[in-house]
């Protein structure tokens, strides 16, 4: 969390941010993690959008989430669009293509890689932690703009 | 039952239990094995978008519950950064 919180405080005023919120990875009624338990973060899978837009509200006040939101609704397009569950990172570009695609999470999530793609573009910006890597794999490569 | 039957019988589930042992191992524990199998494997998708592809739209709904928008009335202008993720 706090490594996108961070990607977003560098680079909002190179590019636009939305989260979207998913269906839930590890509910109560479904596979629970202990670590959820411990951070007490327990919550059932919503059985309606009232239950989704509930604990979106909650996910919002804990964290203070800076980064703009938006919630997928029942139909779960969003997630099936982007084959999104449980995260996953994306960049669309200025024209409406897809500009970089993550791995799927959680074992390929990885903001490092997407702060160095957004680095590649727009050169690094201040932040907490070292220099990442550059990207592989999935993305293209962005023309570097001032 | 034939010998040969009851040896494939054996050998597959032999394979079985040590699938789910790694899996466990991998897991965390039998419980989480099982968890991943049931709950997060179904709906764990690669898919198929890939970089140059044109964005998909989708309905979003805001934090009221009320209003809603379209994921690409906000891509007008500037690059968009997608966060997938939900609060567990």
């Amino acid at each position: 969390m706090g490594d996108v919180i961070s990607l977003y405080n560098d680079y909002k005023d190179h590019a636009d941010f939305l989260t979207i919120y998913v269906r839930e990875a590890h509910p109560t009624d479904e596979w629970q993690m202990k670590t959820n338990v411990k951070e007490d973060v327990c919550y059932a899978q919503p059985k309606n959008l009232a239950g989704r837009v509930a604990i979106a509200n909650d996910f919002i006040k804990r964290f203070r989430y800076p980064v703009p939101f938006g919630i997928d609704d029942m139909s779960n397009a969003a997630n099936d669009a982007y084959a999104a569950w449980p995260e996953r990172l994306y960049v669309i570009d200025e024209s409406g293509h897809i500009a970089y695609r993550g791995g799927m999470g959680p074992f390929h999530y990885n903001p490092k890689e997407l702060r160095a793609w957004l680095s590649a573009r727009y050169g690094e910006v201040n932040h907490e932690e070292k220099p990442a890597e550059q990207p592989q794999g999935q993305s293209s490569q962005p023309e570097k703009k001032s | 039952m034939r010998p040969f039957l009851k040896w494939t019988v054996a050998v597959v589930l032999l394979l079985l239990v040590a699938a789910f042992a790694v899996l466990s191992f991998i897991a965390g524990s039998p419980k989480d094995a099982y968890g991943m199998v049931r709950y997060a494997l179904p709906h764990m998708h690669r898919g198929t978008l890939k970089p140059g592809d044109d964005a998909p739209d989708a309905r979003l709904v805001m934090l009221d519950g009320v209003g809603s928008f379209h994921l690409r009335e906000r891509t007008a202008g500037r690059p968009l950064v997608l966060v997938f993720g939900s609060f567990t």
